[in-house]
């Protein structure tokens, strides 16, 4: 099973009558979306990327729902590099097709059986649930994909070698599954494997969270790759999501080098000046796009991450392939706002 | 960690026997030369804004300055030390600060932000060969410095000045305003400001399509010098008059040409700021039409003129809001309002709405094109007074 199966073609078609018709309903339902439409001049998209797009910063700033106030299920925050929280309201519905969608991407390299799960993390982070993290919610969401459960860093956060140790012992025989942020996979999990001479030629690895930290270590994306398939590490899958399209993510395919798109989500490259898609081979800003925003206004969002096309239908698997580059800086004035905290 | 700009390092706080008197001819001399740097072709080239400061220290311009600080029925001296915080980011407002200051004859230490931006150091550089053949008084008796969240070094500064001169934001002023003062000595501030452009529809109808261009070439330099982030640029332009969609139409096409033209540039990160502000503003209601002509000008209506943001919403964006005359405005200003650049009006029309306002609101009622231009009356202060001290003698 599946969710990277529809031709680029096939998908668009599909896409652009849900995209659309979420629209409409997303107009219907939350004010604030609708007069953002109104005072754009709105007129109905002929394609995905003519569908009007929201910078994703706005989930931070505004409360966006299309559902009432009895029917939030659910409230997930993101916490910003400046402090400032994105909230992201879901209803029952909207919740369970995230947890499901999220499920059948991951399944789609894990197969549908769960598989015993090394997490590359620590427990600790979990304990104070008032400020439950997005790494918390990130380890939490893709731990229901997994049994068994380990964790390979101690309370402390320190390596707990005795503790992989057990858990190859006992489930290294068979694929079993292994989760984290990528830095921490490479800080924790790569370095102790290298130096223990640990086997995990069997584990399937799937990591996201930027790659930021590991570029200032100057490891690339496909040095991270040729390295842990150095350890035996063959399978590994990077991921891009967000928390404002949370249930969709973008994947890795086997080979490496690209995320692929969930039938249900695509991925179009904007040039920053003119604001048109760009074709493939030309970086510009990401926007993801997703049919699983049924309860907020989030099913086309411009990010500030840099990304580029790859190809389309020329990869692992059908549809677009893709990378991310790196960040958008923040815009800052110069002027004689409060540009001087520091003083004092 | 102190970091020395200008001036003899050592002891900031140190007695001093040096005097300089009002209007200093020492002074005079180095300011004089100093403009003279400032104005040169490739200076004015890089840093426009350096040429108008530059033209601000013109000799007289200084003797003007200087003739403000008499007093007819006082004597006139140095208010003694000065402790200058001036804002992180407009590059140039140090400087004028501190040049009327040193020109009253006051001793003086400025703090320069760590995150000063690239004139900064391009001024520093023309004070400091300026200072090469300069009276040595002026290095002892004016220092720039550099330093970061020290506390210590503010308050000290604090116990020696005589006047405080802080630059917002008004966060900066709340904090800075924790170290005490001498109880002689008192603090000037200036804080968050916002800033306004008015457009007669009568006014720009009637007039040719070379001063049309003349006043917008004015606004876009009052507007993108500095990101319309300083206080002084205007944010939103209100179309006096009615039925003025014609001329908003006619401005907004020159602005994109004369922005184009002199090749200032939008980075797409400053470009997805103004959409996340703008798309907020008509979330909220507050503007009923957004338009991105091109990433350099964003065009906004507002629903109403108090939805007018008193922040910024970024580089080249500009709510526009139609009034029926200025006296409509009078209940809008208020005491956060600093320049309102005019363009098209009579100056009775000016008059009126400057006495209508009453002084609780506006400072600063300019021509397009002149609301960078700094002066010596600024935020409401006459600076060459506040610089001084009065003696009064009775024989």
């Amino acid at each position: 099973m599946s969710v990277f199966t529809l031709p680029q073609a096939a998908k668009e078609e599909a896409l652009l009558k849900e995209l659309s018709a979420l629209v409409e309903h997303h107009r219907e339902h939350c004010e604030p979306y609708d007069r953002i439409l109104a005072a754009s001049g709105y007129e109905p998209a002929t394609s995905v990327a003519g569908l009007p797009w929201l910078p994703v910063r706005l989930f931070k700033n505004l409360e966006l729902k299309s559902i009432p106030d009895d029917e939030v299920f659910k409230v997930l925050t993101s916490s910003g590099t400046t402090g400032e929280v994105s909230k992201i309201y879901l209803d029952k519905a909207a919740a369970a097709t995230q947890t499901k969608q999220l499920g059948a991407t991951v399944q789609s390299v894990l197969g549908p059986k769960r598989l015993p799960m090394l997490l590359v993390d620590t427990k600790a982070m979990l304990k104070d649930r008032r400020s439950f993290s997005a790494r918390g919610a990130g380890v939490l969401g893709m731990a229901t994909f997994g049994r068994d459960h380990v964790w390979a860093l101690d309370g402390e956060g320190h390596v707990d070698v005795d503790a992989i140790r057990e858990f190859l012992a006992k489930h290294g025989g068979e694929p079993f599954l292994i989760f984290g942020f990528t830095y921490m996979v490479w800080l924790h999990l790569y370095e102790v494997a290298l130096a223990q001479g640990l086997d995990l030629s069997n584990g399937i690895l799937i990591h996201s969270g930027g790659w930021k930290k590991l570029i200032d270590q100057a490891v690339s994306p496909d040095e991270f790759r040729t390295r842990l398939a150095g350890v035996g590490l063959t399978r590994t899958h990077n991921f891009y999501g967000m928390v404002e399209q949370i249930g969709t993510i973008f994947l890795e395919g086997p080979s490496g080098g690209s995320l692929y798109c969930p039938d249900f989500a695509d991925v179009v490259i904007r040039d920053p000046e003119t604001w048109e898609e760009l074709p493939p081979g030309k970086p510009g800003l990401i926007e993801v796009v997703s049919t699983l925003p049924t309860s907020y206004p989030g099913h086309v969002l411009l990010t500030e991450d840099l990304g580029v096309v790859h190809g389309i239908d020329d990869g692992d698997w059908p549809g677009k392939r893709f990378s991310v580059l790196g960040r958008l800086p923040r815009a800052e004035a110069r002027g004689c706002s409060d540009t001087y905290k520091e003083a004092a | 960690m102190i970091r020395y700009r200008f001036g003899v390092e050592g002891d900031l706080t140190a007695p001093s026997d040096d005097r300089l008197a009002v209007g200093d001819p020492r002074v005079v001399d180095f300011l004089t030369k100093l403009a003279r740097k400032l104005l040169a072709p490739a200076v004015a080239r890089r840093h426009p804004e350096l040429g108008s400061l530059g033209f601000f220290l013109r000799p007289a311009e200084l003797h003007r300055a200087i003739a403000r600080m008499q007093h007819p029925d006082a004597l006139v001296f140095p208010r003694g030390n000065v402790f200058h915080v001036p804002p992180a980011n407009v590059d140039t407002i140090f400087v004028y600060s501190w040049a009327l200051s040193a020109l009253a004859g006051n001793h003086n230490v400025v703090r320069i932000s760590e995150r000063s931006a690239v004139a900064a150091d391009t001024i520093l550089e023309a004070l400091n060969e300026v200072l090469a053949d300069a009276d040595p008084v002026i290095a002892r008796t004016q220092r720039m410095i550099t330093y970061g969240r020290d506390d210590a070094v503010t308050a000290a500064l604090s116990q020696w000045c005589d006047l405080r001169v802080i630059w917002g934001g008004d966060n900066a002023i709340n904090s800075i305003r924790k170290q005490p003062l001498r109880p002689s000595a008192r603090d000037m501030t200036f804080a968050d400001r916002t800033s306004w452009a008015a457009i007669s529809a009568d006014g720009w109808r009637a007039a040719s399509p070379k001063a049309r261009r003349d006043a917008v070439v004015g606004f876009s330099n009052d507007s993108y010098w500095f990101d319309q982030a300083a206080c002084s640029s205007p944010r939103t332009v209100f179309l006096v008059g009615s039925e003025t969609g014609d001329v908003r139409e006619q401005f907004v096409e020159l602005l994109l040409d004369v922005v184009d033209q002199r090749g200032w540039a939008v980075d797409a990160s400053m470009a997805v700021e103004k959409r996340v502000n703008a798309y907020e503003l008509a979330a909220t209601g507050a503007v009923s039409a957004i338009d991105f002509p091109a990433n350099t000008v964003t065009s906004l209506s507002l629903t109403a003129v108090p939805q007018a943001p008193r922040y910024w919403i970024g580089a080249g964006a500009f709510p526009f809001a139609e009034v029926g005359s200025l006296l409509d405005l009078v209940p809008a200003m208020n005491r956060q309002d600093q320049t309102f650049a005019h363009f098209g009006f009579q100056p009775d029309e000016l008059r009126e709405f400057a006495l209508a306002l009453g002084g609780r609101g506006v400072d600063r009622i300019v021509p397009l094109g002149s609301a960078l231009t700094f002066g010596a009356i600024w935020d409401g202060y006459d600076l060459p007074r506040e610089f001084t001290r009065l003696t009064t003698l009775a024989a």
